[in-house]
């Protein structure tokens, strides 16, 4: 009896007699095998000491040639020269499971000689390598990655996300520096307020000033920079933001406390300049931090563009650049390899995968004179076709170039934070000018009224409001990000929580994805571990499906003889000498087999929208399987949960209408479109917004990215396909359509919250403004309410959990 | 108590605090923190020679910089 025992290298189990042996260690495959040999040789096999008991993926089979690398072409797009003329390029390398395959990475490549520098970040396994163009060639470098295991493809490290990083690190430095500063100026703040009560001397007081005053001054002048600059382009443009009001008022409160610690009279607000400051910008900063890079996203895509082409010129195949491709060009198509142009088939057959543009799992069969479309996947065809479009017109590249054009244009709903403190600046420096004029003409001095209105700005603390809705939507986010929905920007919460049409994709997101058994029928006894090990031998959905059905603990494989693939019907194969068919109904047919059910007539004209998966032994039909692409567990309830919220939901699929009419019905959902191409959801999606809508799409296909990316927000599942991830702004990681009605009510939840922030920091000024315009205000009132009024609302925020403990 | 000793524990704590936050700017800037589970994973597991190991990397940068070196 065989038993499990697991891959020396990848770690993953299989049965001991399918293992290759050497010594004693049991391998997967060749490929194994050949990296453990050569870790060894190496001297770097205590990278399994490091890995521990972690899965890695076993080596997969390289089509591209790594010399295509060295091309003059590809050094331009990649490869850069560093300052001290050393190459650099920028990779990203596929197959990283765990630190220790970062460790054996650098290692590998470090020993090299002509490398010198290789660094890869754990989290998003980019790498950036130098190395000495004039030693080694790039192709040696993907080379050695890819014969430790692991492979990598080069991706542009565009300006935009060095930008994006740059900003964030220089938002990283000023808050530094300003929370250190606020931190010190409070304990010595505590001393001044507690000589406020109890006496203190002029003297102390004036060193505690001085000691305020220095470590205000990096706040204001370093960390303070930005609201400078925000208030510069502001004024500029002839408009009044929060900036001007910040900079205007820590600047005067700064300037009127040197001025106090000078003459040493009064009290100085040095704590105030470095809180406003610190909050604001914490404020700023928290948005900042979740802005996205369009880069990145857009760096997936071209990786799914193939670089060249086999080009067929007077029988011979030459390697041609996708660019050079001529219309009428022949070209040969390998199974495994992406289709780069549109065209149509010559020569050959064979199954291609389509689910880039319909996001169906199913191959679809194509034969000559068939149109193939650039961007499915050559499953098992050889064929050769001529092209009909040049790659920049072809379906792939437009869908690149479409998807730019819908990320940089991505319609955006208008903060209302920044809205109403738009307002709000301009009135609060209204009436401090007011004031200022007032309090001069009647009937005062100078000084008391510059007092008084300077006093009017510092009470009208921006702190509230800019806190009002960075805090109360992080709080959205913790909760959020606790049931699995990462949401990838703050403010997305914002737009979300007023959506009001939903559109849903049918197939990964709706339904499981992958066909499973719904029915079974049995029309004679069979050894279930036969059917099992004919399965095991396609790729298909189906048959993995059936698989999946039949697989239990007693099931056992056999190695079966003669198992060949008949495109499009099923597969076939023998075992001691019993011939087996495994198929559609077409398959049997036309291998002369009576099928049970096919006398009744009614049947065969009604188009089922399951599929049929018949399975015949010795020339006898024995079962017959019907699959279908169920709904996940929890549709039809969260679709209506989200419904009870007055959102419209559609549903959009590529899928045939019978099973999105099934589904639909199964889900509760009245309004879909079936057979639709990635640019017709796009479109739809362009029609509601036209229509003054503001739309949630859901999906997780290649064949959503257009929408996803259009639509307001676009919500992509885990375990949809990267770029659908990249594209969208929020990814639930649990696939569930419970965690999509959750967002929504968390989202609506978090803008209540927003709202209710606001109001609170907009009453507390009304009450605070008209007492210090009076002159009212006494310092200990003004330092208090300052304080509190942020107080209030953070902790307004935090009740945003109320209802969401589970 | 004078108040001098007041202005010189305020200078001295200060000054201290500040040469703590040159250092954290200089982390920031040299991208020492730039990966956190990079940065976290040292912390648990950079044993001797891995030390060594950077220590070599950046001997050999020099050299090749130095290698490479033209005048121009």
């Amino acid at each position: 009896m065989s038993h499990k025992v697991g891959c020396t290298h990848c770690h993953l189990e299989f049965n001991d007699d399918v293992m290759i042996v050497d010594g004693e260690h049991y391998f997967c495959c060749k490929g194994c095998q050949g990296i453990y040999h050569l870790l060894k040789d190496e001297g770097l096999d205590s990278f399994y000491n490091k890995a521990g008991d972690t899965k890695l993926s076993p080596p997969t089979e390289q089509y591209e040639d790594s010399l295509n690398f060295n091309s003059p072409a590809f050094y331009d797009k990649f490869v850069s020269l560093n300052k001290d003329g050393f190459s650099e390029v920028s990779l990203i390398i596929e197959g990283i499971h765990c630190s220790a395959c970062v460790w054996l990475n650098e290692k590998a490549l470090h020993k090299m000689a002509g490398v010198i520098s290789v660094n890869i970040n754990y989290t998003n396994n980019k790498a950036k390598i130098i190395w000495d163009d004039t030693v080694l060639k790039l192709s040696s470098i993907i080379d050695m990655i890819r014969a430790i295991g692991y492979n990598a493809f080069p991706y542009d490290a565009s300006l935009q996300e060095v930008r994006a990083n740059k900003e964030r690190k220089d938002y990283y430095l000023r808050m530094a520096v300003a929370i250190f500063a606020t931190m010190n100026v409070m304990w010595i703040a505590v001393a001044q307020y507690a000589g406020y009560f109890t006496g203190i001397n002029q003297d102390v007081k004036t060193i505690l000033n001085i000691a305020e005053g220095v470590l205000a001054t990096p706040v204001l002048l370093y960390s303070g920079w930005i609201f400078y600059r925000g208030a510069y382009y502001a004024i500029k443009t002839k408009s009044v933001n929060m900036d001007i009001l910040v900079a205007t008022g820590s600047t005067l409160t700064y300037i009127y406390s040197i001025y106090i610690t000078a003459y040493e009279r009064g009290e100085a607000y040095f704590d105030s300049v470095t809180m406003i400051i610190t909050f604001v910008l914490l404020g700023k900063f928290l948005e900042v931090l979740s802005k996205k890079s369009v880069a990145d996203t857009l760096d997936i895509m071209s990786n799914h563009v193939p670089s060249s082409v086999k080009v067929i010129e007077d029988g011979k195949i030459v390697e041609k650049r996708i660019n050079d491709v001529k219309v009428k060009d022949l070209i040969f198509v390998s199974s495994g390899e992406r289709v780069a142009l549109d065209g149509l088939v010559i020569e050959g057959e064979g199954n291609f995968d389509e689910s880039n543009l319909t996001g169906e799992s199913e191959p679809v069969y194509k034969k000559i004179s068939d149109k193939i479309i650039s961007g499915t996947v050559s499953i098992d065809a050889q064929i050769k076709y001529e092209a009909t479009k040049d790659f920049a017109h072809s379906t792939l590249s437009n869908l690149v170039s479409l998807l730019e054009g819908a990320m940089g244009n991505k319609p955006r709903i208008q903060i209302m934070a920044n809205r109403i403190s738009e307002y709000f600046s301009a009135v609060i420096l209204g009436f401090a000018l007011i004031t200022f004029f007032t309090w001069w003409f009647w009937p005062h001095s100078f000084e008391r009224s510059f007092m008084v209105a300077i006093s009017v700005i510092i009470i009208a603390c921006p702190c509230a409001l800019a806190l009002a809705t960075p805090v109360a939507t992080l709080v959205g986010l913790g909760i959020a990000s606790r049931r699995g929905i990462l949401f990838k920007q703050a403010l997305q919460l914002e737009t979300m929580a007023q959506a009001n049409v939903l559109v849903l994709d049918k197939t990964g997101t709706i339904t499981q994805g992958k066909p499973k058994v719904v029915q079974t029928h049995i029309y004679d006894d069979f050894d279930h571990s036969l059917l099992y090990s004919l399965v095991q031998n396609s790729k298909h959905p189906v048959a993995k499906g059936i698989a999946e059905f039949l697989y239990t603990e007693d099931i056992s494989y056999f190695e079966l003889q003669n198992v060949k693939q008949i495109p499009a019907l099923g597969l076939s194969g023998e075992y001691l000498g019993k011939k087996m068919f495994g198929g559609n109904l077409k398959l049997m047919e036309s291998e002369g087999l009576i099928v049970p059910n096919s006398t009744d007539a009614n049947n065969t004209l009604h188009v089922s929208s399951n599929s049929e998966f018949y399975f015949a032994v010795d020339a006898k039909i024995v079962a017959k399987y019907e699959l279908f692409d169920t709904p996940k567990a929890d549709a039809k309830e969260s679709i209506g949960i989200i419904k009870s919220m007055g959102i419209e939901v559609i549903m959009l699929t590529g899928d045939h209408l019978s099973s999105a009419k099934k589904v639909a019905h199964e889900v509760g959902i009245e309004i879909f479109e079936s057979d639709l191409t990635p640019e017709a959801k796009s479109l739809y999606i362009q029609k509601l917004h036209n229509e003054g809508k503001i739309v949630v799409m859901a999906g997780d296909g290649v064949n959503d990215i257009l929408a996803l990316a259009l639509a307001d927000i676009g919500i992509s599942m885990g375990s949809g396909s990267d770029i659908a991830i990249d594209v969208s702004d929020v990814v639930l990681l649990n696939d569930t359509l419970s965690s999509l009605s959750d967002a929504f009510k968390i989202s609506k939840r978090t803008y209540f919250m927003i709202k209710q922030n606001l109001a609170l920091s907009l009453l507390y000024n009304a009450i605070t403004i008209p007492l210090a315009m009076a002159g009212y205000i006494i310092p200990l009132l003004a330092a208090i309410s300052m304080s509190f009024s942020s107080l209030m609302v953070v902790g307004n925020s935090l009740r945003i959990r109320a209802g969401f403990k589970k | 108590m004078d108040s001098w000793v007041i202005a010189m524990m305020l200078g001295v704590s200060i000054f201290l605090g500040a040469i703590a936050l040159v250092a954290f700017l200089w982390g920031i800037k040299s991208g020492q923190f730039d990966d956190e589970q990079k940065f976290l994973n040292a912390v648990k597991f950079d044993t001797q020679e891995d030390l060594n190991d950077a220590v070599a990397q950046e001997k050999k940068y020099k050299e090749m910089k130095k290698k490479n070196y033209t005048p121009e």
